[in-house]
């Protein structure tokens, strides 16, 4: 069986989301502004980063880094309702591309399984 | 035998099979990183001299591509690399003053001489006037038809550096050093409508850029458009007028604010159709430049076809 990564073709699967997927968050009014103020083209890098993550894909990203990557935003009020926005918007983006429901489950159930360290809890 | 690796001339034990992000951190040298896989961009370096591997350069724009940009943290280098800090204007140059000339109210024209300076139009310099006093000018001249470097220069009332080109004259010696930045023709296709919008100097890099299109032959529409706060602000009107006649592919559009127009409004307007296949290249104030660069975005523009430099104040 291959890795969800390579199931939903890898690099060149979040070479076609990120842009889409980044979109659709800077849409989405309810987590909108914990991307002000950052440079655009450094938030797409990042974006491509959580979206290998998201996907399976390599990564040597810590549970630690994770908290550390989201400290500033947990200040600002992130919460739960937040994790769930940003799950909504990266479903919707697989299902525009096409992608299987069953590789959507898994991908939404992958980025769900970090709340904890995001949210640093 | 030249080391495979050395930063800022300082050479750099590397271990076969060893990154150079590795490499660094094991050398004491302070370098950022954070996902270790080539994906988030922070560890961003620049090879000043050799050829880093493709594969270190997956992701970057193909102006990040042609100034040597790579990624340390999947950077196995075969061939000897000397890197630098991104931002690393490299050794400075004498250079001496040829001209200084009004455009505008508070505008001016410097054009200076210096030996070996390889750029691309659209790329910005380190103007050096003494120890302590250096500030980013953008190149609005074009190493194939200019003899000289040349700068728009917005004088700004108490400004340091303002003060300073208000002074001199011909055959004033300074330095500069450089260039930097990606904001030149590169990575555009041909057939592909191009649009430049810039706010007052903002102008410089574009003219630059503009002439280097033409040049290159670019055949799609070529569309300027340029702000000021007032009219007599729009430097170079006339000769951008009459360019515009003269070439089929080429509109300038200015707007000046005291006669009711607005650069972004008006720019937005007339691009949102066209966003996701033009190339932009936007230059001017932080505001300005953040609107544009979202508001093309989300008109569906790649942030790869969105060349920008905002011309921040200096921090000292
Ligand atoms: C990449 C880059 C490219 C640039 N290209 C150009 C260019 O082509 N032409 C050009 O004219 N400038 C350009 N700049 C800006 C330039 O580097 C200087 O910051 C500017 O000329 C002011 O320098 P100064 O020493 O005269 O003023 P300073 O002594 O540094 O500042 C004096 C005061 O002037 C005001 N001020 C300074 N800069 C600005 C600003 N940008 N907007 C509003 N108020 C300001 C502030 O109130 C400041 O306190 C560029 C900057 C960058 C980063
Ligand atoms: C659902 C699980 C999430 C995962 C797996 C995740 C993953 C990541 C990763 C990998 C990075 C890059 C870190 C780096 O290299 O610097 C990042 C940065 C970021 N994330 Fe998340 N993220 C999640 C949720 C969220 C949420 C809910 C928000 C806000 C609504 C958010 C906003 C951001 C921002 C703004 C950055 C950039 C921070 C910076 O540049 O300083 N993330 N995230
Ligand atoms: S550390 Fe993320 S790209 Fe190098």
């Amino acid at each position: 069986m291959s890795s969800l990564y390579e199931r939903l073709g890898g690099e060149n699967a979040v070479n076609a989301a990120v842009e889409l997927f980044y979109r659709k968050v800077l849409a989405d009014g309810r987590i909108a502004r914990f991307f002000d103020g950052v440079d655009m083209d450094d938030q797409i890098a990042k974006q491509k980063s959580f979206l290998t993550m998201a996907f399976g894909g390599p990564n040597r990203y810590t549970g630690l880094d994770m908290r550390n990557a989201h400290k500033k935003l947990v200040a600002k009020g992130l919460n739960d309702s937040h994790v769930d926005a940003v799950i909504e918007n990266l479903n919707s983006t697989l299902r525009t591309l096409g992608v299987p429901e069953k590789e959507v489950k898994e991908v939404a159930a992958l980025a769900d399984s970090v709340r904890a360290d995001v949210l640093g809890r | 035998m030249t080391p495979l690796l050395t930063y800022m001339d300082r050479p750099v034990e590397i271990a076969p099979g060893e990154t150079v992000l590795e490499a660094l951190l094991r050398a004491g040298i302070d370098a950022p990183s954070s996902c270790r896989t080539g994906n988030c961009q922070t560890c961003l370096r620049r090879a000043v001299q050799g050829t880093p591997p493709a594969e270190s350069q997956n992701g970057l724009t193909e102006a990040q591509k042609a100034m040597g940009y790579f990624l340390p943290c999947i950077c196995r280098p075969s061939s000897p690399l000397n890197v630098a800090p991104p931002d690393d204007a490299g050794a400075r140059l004498p250079a001496t003053v040829r001209s200084v000339e009004a455009l505008a109210q508070d505008v001016v024209r410097l054009r200076i001489e210096t030996e070996a300076f390889p750029y691309r139009p659209g790329q910005f310099l380190k103007l050096i006037a003494s120890d302590g006093l250096e500030r980013h000018y953008s190149i609005a001249s074009h190493p194939e038809e200019d003899p000289f470097l040349e700068m728009h220069i917005r004088l700004h009332p108490g400004g340091r550096m303002s003060r300073h080109v208000m002074e001199i004259a011909k055959g004033h010696r300074l330095h500069v050093a450089g260039p930097l930045g990606t904001c030149f023709y590169e990575g555009v296709d041909k057939d592909q409508p191009l649009a430049l919008i810039g706010a007052g100097t903002g102008l410089a890099p574009l003219y630059g850029v503009l002439r280097d299109a033409l040049r290159q032959g670019h055949r799609g529409p070529i569309r300027l458009y340029h702000g000021a706060r007032e009219r007599k602000g729009l430097y170079l009107r006339e000769e951008l007028e009459a360019l515009a006649r003269a070439r089929d592919n080429f509109d300038y559009a200015p707007a000046s604010l005291d006669t009711g127009g607005d650069l972004a409004a008006l720019a937005l307007e007339a691009e949102t159709q066209r966003a996701s296949r033009t190339a932009y290249f936007l230059c001017g104030g932080e505001n300005l430049v953040k609107r544009l660069k979202r508001d093309l975005f989300m008109s569906g523009a790649s942030m790869k076809a969105i060349r920008s430099d905002v011309f921040s104040p200096a921090s000292l």
